[in-house]
């Protein structure tokens, strides 16, 4: 069915290495994966939680801790499923962290608007992009780009292996 | 370096006299043989013939061509600091004389920057020169020709990195924000100091960086500012598909609407793993010219590929959006836009698969599959399943 040769990539490159991981993960939601109950809408919602998941922790990995919102991801992600236990201090500690971090970087005292870019938006593209809260507008723009280079991997890869399962 | 500072106090025993009086006229200049002080002197003697305030005569190009340039070229690189120590000194006067600490602090700086990589590195050379080049330019704005023979010099003195000039405008950019930087806490350091008094000869000089008509640091880095926003905005107008657009605020809105939709692809796309790679919903198309209603993912080229394997959850979804259109079209539309999924009529849905037919190919972007006869439903429908593919979809993207 397939002729598709896919193309000699890079082994260390953010593609190889989110498709590595997302189809490893995969495998193992198929492996548990009951063989009744699998159209109700809830198991099928379940399902899909943990196949996005799955997805999202994947391209965090992939990204390490380089990058402010791989970061925010990967704690995102790790204290959902454990319910809410001391979400509250965790919370605090990561804007705490977020903001060491990034106090470093911010240079200038801004005066509120800098005359390009509206707040409202910066704060919508701040929703957005995870971690990107404690991020002035300079960082925010700067995740945002990584973020959506990722995302577009992520979306390839995910697009081709559906295809490629598709019958 | 022993002929450094010895020459250093030369100079600085020069300097402090003549700092007051602006209208320095020396006698014509001897050429030196490898004294050093002579050097010295005959530098200092063409010293006043730049200061900004008061222009004598037209700055003559380069000494250093006389000196060995092994030698000479780290007392060039002093002197010239001297130099410009002198002519910001001479130029401001009573005048903002923080700025002119600022910018002898500045002009140190860079000395000693290119002092530290003088052997080999390049970069600093473009360093220098970049940020002598912006400096002159602003300073140029006060002073008139005599920054450009200022510069020229600079270049002379700069042994071997005349060829860098020509780059030195590519590094203007990305040198600005180190520039800006350096400038600001240059800025805050002789503001504290707050000395009228000629600095110290000393390598670490703290020279302010002028920049156009605004000293005040909050302008200026609130200009640096705006500059590195400007650049990431540029760089994500590349990512971005339709990024034509020229507004700001505007492209910020692109922005936010392109990274909702990928968000929101991968959604669908791990729907679609769900039963085997089962379809991600359908596409209800009604017979006979309905309406035409665009992509709900914003931004993106509509027309994705996903293949309805399972009946199942296809008549689920029909039997959904049916039940929404019969109490009102907007909540199915809505609906199917929560899918990422659009409404087309059957004319206009064949036209597309015709067009692009190659549904099975994973390179593909912007194909549709079309499936008659598969819904349980009338058989004037017929079935879609639409997913909105990324533009930028390529093996050499990333």
């Amino acid at each position: 069915m397939n002729k598709y040769n896919p193309p000699r990539m890079n082994p260390s490159s953010l593609r190889s290495r989110f498709a590595t991981r997302f189809l490893r993960s995969l495998s193992e939601i198929n492996a548990q994966k009951p063989t009744a109950s699998s159209s109700s809408p809830t198991e099928i919602f379940r399902r899909y939680r943990r196949i996005k998941v799955a997805a999202d922790k994947s391209m965090a990995y992939s990204v390490r801790s380089r990058r402010t919102w791989s970061r925010a991801m990967l704690w995102k992600l790790r204290t959902r499923p454990c319910g809410r236990r001391s979400v509250k201090t965790s919370t605090i500690v990561r804007k705490t962290r977020h903001e060491k971090q990034n106090k470093n970087t911010t240079t200038a005292t801004t005066t509120g608007e800098d005359g390009v870019v509206s707040g409202v938006e910066a704060d919508e593209l701040r929703e957005l992009v995870p971690g990107g809260e404690a991020m002035d507008l300079y960082n925010l723009l700067d995740e945002t780009a990584h973020y959506i280079k990722c995302l577009t991997t992520q979306v390839q890869v995910m697009k081709k292996i559906a295809d490629f399962y598709s019958p | 370096m022993q002929p450094c500072s010895r020459e250093m106090q030369a100079m600085n025993s020069l300097l402090n006299p003549t700092l007051q009086d602006q209208q320095i006229q020396t006698p014509p200049l001897d050429h030196p043989t490898s004294s050093h002080d002579d050097f010295l002197e005959q530098m200092l003697s063409t010293l006043p013939s730049c200061s900004w305030s008061d222009l004598k005569s037209p700055w003559d190009p380069p000494k250093s061509d006389e000196t060995d340039n092994n030698v000479g070229f780290h007392y060039d690189e002093i002197l010239a600091s001297k130099l410009r120590h002198h002519q910001i000194n001479g130029g401001d006067g009573g005048g903002s004389s923080p700025a002119a600490a600022a910018m002898k602090i500045m002009m140190q700086q860079q000395m000693m920057l290119t002092m530290g990589v003088s052997t080999g590195a390049t970069g600093s050379h473009h360093q220098n020169d970049v940020v002598d080049c912006s400096s002159f330019k602003s300073l140029n704005q006060q002073g008139g020709e005599g920054s450009n023979s200022m510069q020229a010099l600079f270049n002379g003195f700069s042994a071997g990195s005349l060829h860098e000039t020509n780059q030195s405008h590519h590094f203007h950019h990305p040198q600005t924000p180190n520039f800006g930087a350096t400038a600001r806490t240059v800025m805050n350091q002789s503001q504290a100091s707050g000395s009228t008094t000629p600095a110290p000869a000393q390598p670490k000089q703290r020279v302010r960086a002028r920049r156009g008509q605004a000293t005040d640091p909050h302008s200026i880095a609130e200009r640096l500012r705006r500059e590195r926003i400007a650049e990431r905005m540029k760089a994500l107008q590349e990512l971005v598909p339709n990024a034509n657009k020229t507004d700001k605020a505007s492209m910020l809105d692109e922005i936010i609407d392109y990274v909702k939709f990928l968000q929101l692809q991968v959604k669908v796309l791990s729907m679609s793993r769900l039963g085997g790679a089962a379809a991600v919903a359908p596409l209800v198309a009604e017979g006979g010219g309905g309406r035409v209603q665009t992509t709900a993912n914003g931004g993106g080229s509509s027309g994705g590929n996903q293949t309805s394997g399972n009946n199942d959850s296809v008549a689920v979804t029909e039997h959904q959006v049916a039940k929404l259109m019969e109490e009102d079209m907007g909540s199915a539309m809505q609906y199917l836009q929560g899918k990422g999924l659009c409404l087309m009529p059957i004319s206009l849905a064949t036209a597309i698969s015709t067009s692009t037919c190659h549904s099975r190919n994973p390179m593909m972007k912007g194909a549709l599959l079309q499936s008659n006869g598969e819904g349980p439903s009338s058989p004037s429908m017929s079935v879609l399943t639409v997913q909105s593919a990324t533009p930028t979809m390529g093996n050499g993207g990333l």
